[in-house]
């Protein structure tokens, strides 16, 4: 432990501009305000909620947990490996995989709508990486891949710099975040019991994080049966405010 | 019966083997070898003659899965053929010796507008067992399979209740040899944060099914619009504000499914169809089966899980 902190503080005295620029593209990057359709997915919250999954304020934690479980297990291999290795050819492989791999229809349109999305907005965002907007071009037309969001999550990161560690963290925490988001548009909990719960749940998801990271992608596998039930079962609610 | 010796190298590896082929206008079985622990049965007839299937019965010596057991096994469905593959009873995966870990191969190939449908009994993990099953599927764009694969709590009657200490399964269909059409890993492992019970709450078992191909989109058709009308029926009521949820949490309402189930379809121009359940009593997933599966029986001969 000690090391590391040693080698981080003579890191930043070396890298100390170019690491310091990177951290505000990388808060953007996580920015709830970025406007990639994060909001339009509660991970199965809200199926979980009309099926009586989640009914008070433990249920909804324990809900949450199981979301990044899942995500650790069946998604961080793909943002790893996004990540390690950013170039196009790498990537593709990956995104056809994981639309192999996302068996559940409701997760995978949701996978596909948000990585679009945030590839949109990188490509517009990241000018000094004309290889985002590039590779947008050559397959948005042709329909071939779906630019599922856990490996163009890693890509981007991958690109912009950031160590494959940070990158996987990072998306466990935007996965939190639009949870627990989720969590307080469905009226389950109010804005500041939100931000108490996270809190309380980030040294489980730091956990989480630890356990499934650096992972290949051939080790991809489910942990939680039941939110992946719950959540392909989004398309049969009565009303709904998400689109997953 | 045993194989030939020219394929020693593969008897080495496989622990059994099968081949069914078109003999005479007819799904034959043309080869098949098994060697402990496992045996497979061939029994002449399943079913109305009319019907061209062959039935595969797989037998595990001793009726379970011992600790360390290693068992593989080879699949190949010609073109045009039928084949089933299924258990006479549930899978028992014995407690874990020394860490070891159970596991279970299969491989199979289906050729042009051929149907093979894998339909066992559920896997019965019993306490501290270590299970891992492997199942890799190839075929062709009009091939057609079935494909049912669960997992019991463990022996609920002796209050085991997802006592196991490692149950994996994967499943995997490509597309003219190489191209991921369906990889999916199940991974239930006992965690220091969260215990298997936990995660399963009230649910003894987790099944999932596989539709796939040409021949079978009116049983995938069925399955979807029906799990779809079932569910619906959970979700129907409109809920009051969710706020009025998180007050009265010993609320006298409306309780969770029993049988909770979500269908996908997957595959270029959809070509399949998965179903993952989860029910708290293993009767009333056979009836799921029973009821879902019925319109193979043309197909196969019987309804399965009849």
């Amino acid at each position: 432990m000690d090391c590391d902190m040693e080698e981080m503080s003579a890191d930043n005295v070396k890298t100390s501009p170019a690491d310091h620029l990177q951290q505000w593209s990388q808060w953007q990057l996580l920015d709830s305000i970025l406007p990639t359709g994060g909001f339009a997915h509660s991970s199965g919250l809200e199926a979980a909620v009309q099926a009586r999954f989640v009914v008070g304020p433990e249920d909804l934690k324990f809900y949450i947990i199981q979301v990044l479980e899942n995500t650790g297990s069946l998604l961080l291999p793909y943002v790893y490996c996004a990540s390690k290795f950013p170039d196009v050819e790498s990537w593709f492989k990956l995104d056809r995989l994981l639309e192999a791999t996302l068996t559940n229809e409701v997760s995978r349109k949701a996978s596909a709508s948000q990585g679009s999305a945030l590839l949109r907005v990188a490509a517009s965002i990241y000018v000094e990486i004309p290889s985002l907007k590039q590779m947008r071009d050559t397959y948005l037309g042709s329909g071939a891949a779906s630019f599922h969001h856990a490996p163009i999550f890693g890509l981007i990161c991958g690109l912009l710099g950031f160590d494959s560690s940070t990158s996987q963290r990072a998306y466990m925490f935007i996965t939190m975040r639009d949870v627990v988001s989720a969590a307080t548009r469905l009226n389950l909990i109010g804005p500041l019991g939100a931000s108490v719960l996270q809190h309380q749940i980030a040294h489980v998801a730091e956990q989480m994080t630890k356990k499934w990271m650096d992972r290949p992608v051939e080790e991809a596998s489910q942990t939680s049966p039941l939110v992946d039930i719950v959540q392909g079962c989004h398309g049969y609610l009565f009303s709904r405010l998400f689109c997953s | 019966m045993s194989g030939k010796g020219g394929e020693r190298g593969e008897r080495k590896m496989e622990t059994g083997i099968a081949a069914v082929e078109k003999v005479g206008g007819r799904s034959t079985v043309t080869r098949c070898f098994s060697k402990y622990p496992l045996k497979l049965i061939v029994p002449n007839k399943v079913g109305s003659s009319k019907t061209d299937a062959v039935w595969i019965y797989t037998l595990s010596y001793g009726g379970g899965i011992v600790s360390g057991d290693r068992i593989s096994l080879s699949i190949g469905v010609g073109d045009g053929c039928t084949a089933a593959v299924t258990t006479q009873a549930s899978t028992k995966v014995y407690k874990s010796v020394d860490s070891k870990c159970s596991e279970q191969v299969l491989e199979a190939r289906i050729g042009r507008n051929a149907l093979l449908a894998v339909i066992p009994d559920p896997v019965t993990c019993f306490s501290t067992a270590r299970y891992s099953q492997k199942q890799v599927f190839r075929v062709f764009s009009d091939s057609n399979l079935v494909i049912v694969d669960w997992i019991t709590s463990g022996r609920h009657e002796s209050g085991e209740k997802w006592e196991f200490e490692l149950y994996r399964s994967t499943n995997q269909i490509f597309l003219e040899e190489d191209q991921p059409l369906f990889l999916d890993s199940v991974l239930l492992e006992q965690a220091s944060t969260c215990s298997i019970a936990e995660r399963m709450q009230e649910y003894h078992v987790i099944a999932m099914v596989i539709i796939l191909g040409p021949m079978l989109k009116h049983v995938q058709n069925q399955v979807q619009d029906e799990v779809k009308k079932m569910m619906s029926r959970h979700f129907r009521v409109p809920t009051p504000t969710a706020g009025h949820y998180m007050r009265s949490e010993s609320q006298s309402g409306p309780t969770r499914p029993a049988l909770v189930a979500s269908c996908s379809a997957f595959g270029p121009q959809a070509i399949g169809v998965v179903v993952r359940i989860a029910a708290v009593t293993t009767e009333s997933v056979y009836m799921f089966l029973r009821h879902h599966l019925a319109t193979l029986e043309p197909f196969l001969g019987v309804i399965p899980y009849g």
